[in-house]
This record gives structure tokens, C-alpha cells and sequence, in this order.
């Protein structure tokens, strides 16, 4: 893995969490399965860091032995310095944690009340509430809904309350499980603002997992990839897209290729879309991009354009957990360059 | 946005003053809002279970209602009621917060699992007393039984409260370890109602069933607030050897109770077993 400073931290200030040497392990049967193994993670106050891995990888059993719901087999974790085993107390009021998959509020009961409920829970007492869940809940566009049970609201809704919940005592470290999962476009933006203000407008510290990377490139400062419960990458996000990215170029041009279509560069594939075709040619140098203008010119097919493009996250997160097309030359160009994991 | 100013949560180590008292307080009023919200279901069993003793009543009676039974089973009523619905509520409110996520969320809190169990119980003590006092008192002014109340009855109904509670805590714990626990609670609550004293006065089974039944929640408190009821008093019931076999009863079941809550809620931690698995 890479261990870089870049990623792991700001100098000497006390990270927000750090997770040391985390494994955990089921018995299956007579056996045991590992869920996560060996996991260090050391994540400063105020950065944004995306959980990423397919299903099964150990994200959420991280993001809960973090919270303390979880006993680890081996290792640590600590929030904002305390110890989770050791001073639980201290430790879980560093967190507001929404969790996948679950309701994560009592829906039987009003907005209003499960705030009340778990500010309480928390430690606040009523007037410290008050306020604070006013604001939330103006913030978040159910004020005029709070006396109504969480049952009766859409599903965004009800995850927005969830994450009032998770804010009520004011946390610096928020833990988000898949968020926007289920969510319609709206209000996924909604969920995805909110997040982007927490850290950016009050500085919190956010570990975000989900499935849906363009959320997680588009939020994340940071981005660490787990596979089989073990981090195989961890980068600053513009970092992990620069680290994959290859010398390959777009042209778009009008019309078709005709006869061009069986002369094209070794590497390059093109793609015909409502009167125009795409052309994407990798591992190509400036040179061989000239050459094959070139031949464009001479066979006068009119030019559109032509860009140079990277990877996306996706197709990057494809070719880390192994899923990818394995014999890509740029998957081994890349890993050449540089072992991730 | 504007940012309202309220304690950072990190900021203490240490629980604020009166903490414990308010996790205990917002854990019961939230059983007890949550109580209210299924208000019709709890109507329904106050209904149906008064229905049924009743029915049972006139048939021990031969179509009529035999009063002397009835004083000494309606105790029995009081103890099954007050147990049966902290198993039955205890057991489908934790499973269903285990399936909601919200069990999770609870213990996210930085309070100790027993302060939060404290609250669970004292909602349980409510949706349990509302119901049994209700009925004790319909059938009571209703038929007239000839009971001596006395303050030293207040002593065998806490205790039957205390019993009730810890064979509540008991089935709420295993509902964290065992899949089928819908069925293990009924047919624990059965024995407690056939066994209990609700229908037939403990007295009057075989000797064999008698010393089972003794075992069994409800039975013992039913037999010493009878014995004060009969106007005897504690020291009859103490004598007998009631009350102190009570006393046994309810700390080694509210002992049990608790110790396989804290256990089984260990294990969850260590086993991801605080949501569905």
C-alpha cells in the first residue's frame, strides 16, 4: 500500500481517527473468515475520506468496529485520540454515525422526537437540543414536517433525518455508510451538499463509503480501496486519477471512418454515435495522434475534435479490485509505473 | 448556512452531571411514546386477555363465576400481564430496533448498556402495569372479591413486578442469540399462564406440577400477595416460605435476566450481531 503523507496526514496534529493493525475475524462453521485484515488508516481532522470496495470487501464492518458496534479481533482504533476499546465514552462522543441499510431513526416516532431522543442519549440536555435540532431541521427542509411521524416521509427524507440525527451533539467525525444509496437525484444532491458543507463550512472530519463513485470523486479528498478486508490503495483522490492516467486521446470526427475503419492504430477503437464517430486512441504518443490526423485529413473525413481523457474512477476502481480487464496494457503500464497496493 | 453554538460533543471525557439519570429518562419515554404510537394493540390485549380470563373463569365455574377462585386467581392475572408483556414487548422491540438499525444508533450513545436496559425496563414496568392494574381493577370492583388490602400487599407486587421484569429482560436478552425467539417466548408465556396461578389457584395442582410451577415467573408473587390479600400478612407468607423463595426467585431471575443481557449484547459486539446479520 502506498503510505503516503500526503494521504495519511498533516504533520503532527492528532489525527481524527486512526485505525492501527484492524482485523476482524467470524467463525464460518469450523472456520474462520476474515473480514478485515490488518488495516491501518490514519485520517486528519477536516479531511474527506471515501471508503471504497465491492460488496463483501469489509467496508462496513470497518466503518462500524470505528464507531465501537464492532469488537475487533486485533488492533485499534482511535477517535480524535481516545481509545474506542479503553474510553469508549470519550471516544463515541467524538462520532455521528448513518449506517447502510438501516433505518438508523425510530420511523414510529416524529423528527422532532428522535432528535430530542438521541441528543439525550447523547449527553445534551433539552435547551442544548432545542436549537440545534431546530436548525437541522430548518436546514434540512422538514421543519414544517417535524411533528410527523419519520414513517410518513419519502425516503429522502427519512435519511435526512437519519443524518440529523448523526449531527445533533455536533460531532467532529462523521462516519456515513452508503448515504445516497436509494436516494432520488435530488435528494442525493441534497445529501451530497451536505456533506460537501460539513467539511468544507465546519470543518468535520467525513468517512464516506458508497458504490456510487462519481459521489465519492466528486466529495473525497481522499480515497482508499479495500478488497477481501485489506486496503490495496490509498490516495489523495486527484492523486489516484493522475496515477492511472495514460496518454489517451478522443477524436471525434463527422460522419464515418469508411475506409480508415480497418486501418486504425493498434490500440485504438471507434464508436459510431448519431452522425459522428468517436475514435479513442491509447498508449498513443503526440506523434502517432498526428499520424493518424493525417490520414484523417487525406481521406477527408472532416475533424470535430480532439481531447486528451483519463481513466474515470470507476474504471480505476475496476482495475484495483481485480475485476477489470486484467491484460489491459494500461492496467500493467500503470502498476509498472508504481505498486499501489 | 449559519452555525448555531452548542458544546462541542468531543469535548468532554467525563459524563456531564445527571447524564445516567437522562439516558434512563429518554430511553423510557421512548418505549413509552412508542407505546402510545401501537396504543390499539395494547387495547386489544387488554381486551382479549380480560375476554379469556373471564371465559376460563366461568368455565372452571360450570357457567357460573365462582368468586372464591376468582380472588385467588386474579393476582395471577396481575403477575401474568405485567411478565407477559415485558417478554412479549421486550423481545419484539429489540428485534425490531436490531432489524431498524436503531439498536445501533442506541449504542452509539456513550452510556453504559445497563443505563440504557434501565430505561427499556422502566417503559416495559409501564406498558405492563397499565393494563394489568386496569383489568385487576374492573374484575375487582366488578365481582367484589374479598381481599384485605393492606399497605404490606405493595411489598409482593413490587416484587411480581421485579419478577416480571427480569423473565422480560431474560427473553429480551436471548432475542439477540436465538432466531426463533417468537415462538420460545409464547410458549414460555403459556407456562406462565397455566402455571401462574391466572387460571387455577397453584394450591390446588398435583403436588409435582406444584413444585414445577413454583419455578416458574409469576407463581411465587401470585401465592404471597394472596397470602397478604387473605389478610395474613408478610410475616404468614414469610413463615411459609413463600416470600422468602420469592425473594430468591426474583434476584436469581432479575440476576439471570441481566447478566445474559450484558452478555449477549457483548457477544453482538464482537459477533456484528447488534444488526441484522
Amino acid at each position: 500500500m502506498l503510505d503516503d503523507q500526503r494521504a495519511d496526514g498533516r504533520g503532527g496534529a492528532r489525527p481524527a481517527i486512526a485505525l492501527s493493525g484492524l482485523t476482524k475475524r467470524y467463525r464460518r462453521g469450523k472456520g474462520w473468515l476474515t473480514a478485515v485484515n490488518d488495516v491501518t488508516l490514519t485520517v486528519p481532522a477536516g479531511q474527506v475520506i471515501g471508503l471504497l470496495g465491492p460488496n463483501g470487501a469489509g467496508k462496513t464492518t470497518t466503518i462500524k468496529m470505528a464507531c465501537g458496534l464492532i469488537v475487533p479481533t486485533a488492533g485499534t482504533i482511535r477517535l480524535g485520540g481516545y481509545d474506542v476499546q479503553r474510553q469508549r465514552a470519550a471516544a463515541v462522543r467524538q462520532i455521528g454515525a448513518v449506517l447502510e441499510g438501516s433505518r438508523n431513526v425510530y420511523w414510529p416516532l416524529t423528527a422532532w422526537q428522535n432528535l430530542m431522543y438521541f441528543g439525550r442519549l447523547k449527553g445534551l440536555r433539552a435547551q442544548e437540543i432545542r436549537p440545534r435540532a431546530e436548525w437541522l431541521l430548518s436546514e434540512l427542509g422538514l421543519w414544517g414536517r417535524r411533528n410527523e411521524t419519520v414513517g410518513s416521509y419519502s425516503r429522502g427524507m427519512q435519511q435526512k433525518v437519519a443524518i440529523a440525527a448523526a449531527l445533533i451533539t455536533d460531532p467532529p467525525v462523521l462516519l456515513l455508510d452508503e448515504p445516497t444509496i436509494g436516494l432520488d437525484v435530488e435528494a442525493a444532491r441534497t445529501v451530497k451538499d451536505w456533506i460537501a458543507y460539513l467539511a468544507a463550512g465546519e470543518g468535520k472530519t467525513v468517512v464516506l463509503t458508497t458504490h456510487q463513485l462519481p459521489v465519492a470523486r466528486e466529495l473525497a479528498d481522499r480515497i482508499a480501496i479495500i478488497r477481501d478486508g485489506v486496503i490495496i490503495a490509498d490516495l489523495p483522490t486527484a492523486e489516484l486519477l493522475g496515477r492511472f492516467a495514460e496518454d489517451r486521446f478522443e477524436v471525434r470526427v463527422a460522419g464515418r471512418l469508411h475506409g480508415l475503419a480497418g486501418a486504425l492504430p493498434a490500440g485504438a477503437a471507434a464508436e459510431a454515435d448519431a452522425g459522428t464517430t468517436r475514435v479513442t486512441l491509447r498508449d498513443a504518443d503526440q506523434g502517432r495522434l498526428a499520424d493518424f490526423l493525417g490520414e484523417l485529413r487525406a481521406s477527408d473525413i472532416p475533424l470535430l475534435s480532439v481531447t486528451q481523457a483519463g481513466p474515470g474512477l470507476e474504471e480505476i476502481f475496476l482495475r484495483l479490485i481485480g475485476t477489470g480487464a486484467r491484460d489491459d496494457a494500461a492496467t500493467r503500464a500503470a502498476a509498472d509505473r508504481e505498486p499501489v497496493a | 448556512m449559519t452555525a448555531i453554538a452548542i458544546p462541542r460533543a468531543g469535548a468532554p471525557a467525563a459524563a456531564p452531571p445527571g447524564f445516567a439519570l437522562r439516558v434512563v429518562a429518554a430511553e423510557a419515554g421512548k418505549g413509552l411514546r412508542l407505546m402510545w404510537r401501537r396504543r390499539a394493540v395494547v387495547i386489544s390485549g387488554v381486551v382479549l386477555n380480560g375476554f379469556l380470563y373471564l371465559m376460563i373463569q366461568f368455565f372452571i365455574g360450570g357457567g357460573h363465576l365462582p368468586l372464591p377462585v376468582l380472588a385467588l386467581t386474579l393476582p395471577g392475572l396481575f403477575a401474568y400481564i405485567v411478565a407477559a408483556t415485558a417478554a412479549v414487548q421486550g423481545s419484539g422491540g429489540i428485534a425490531e430496533e436490531v432489524n431498524g438499525g436503531t439498536l445501533e444508533q442506541a449504542h452509539l450513545s456513550p452510556a453504559r448498556p445497563s443505563l440504557l436496559a434501565a430505561g427499556r425496563l422502566a417503559a416495559l414496568a409501564v406498558e405492563g402495569l397499565i393494563p394489568a392494574v386496569l383489568l385487576a381493577l374492573a374484575f375487582g370492583l366488578g365481582y367484589g372479591p374479598h381481599w384485605v388490602i393492606r399497605p404490606d400487599a405493595l411489598v409482593p407486587l413490587a416484587l411480581i413486578i421485579a419478577d416480571g421484569l427480569g423473565y422480560g429482560l431474560l427473553m429480551t436478552a436471548l432475542t439477540l442469540r436465538v432466531a426463533s425467539i417468537g415462538a420460545v417466548v409464547h410458549v414460555f408465556n403459556m407456562a406462565v399462564m397455566f402455571f401462574g396461578g391466572m387460571f387455577i389457584p397453584v394450591a390446588l395442582f398435583p403436588r409435582g406440577i406444584e413444585i414445577f410451577a413454583r419455578f416458574v415467573p409469576a407463581t411465587l408473587g401470585t401465592e404471597v400477595l394472596n397470602t397478604t390479600l387473605a389478610g395474613r400478612g408478610l410475616g404468614a407468607a414469610w413463615s411459609g416460605g413463600t416470600l422468602p423463595w420469592l425473594l430468591v426467585h426474583v434476584v436469581v431471575l432479575a440476576g439471570l435476566g441481566w447478566a445474559t443481557y450484558l452478555n449477549t449484547l457483548r457477544r453482538a459486539r464482537r459477533e456484528g450481531g447488534l444488526s441484522p446479520r
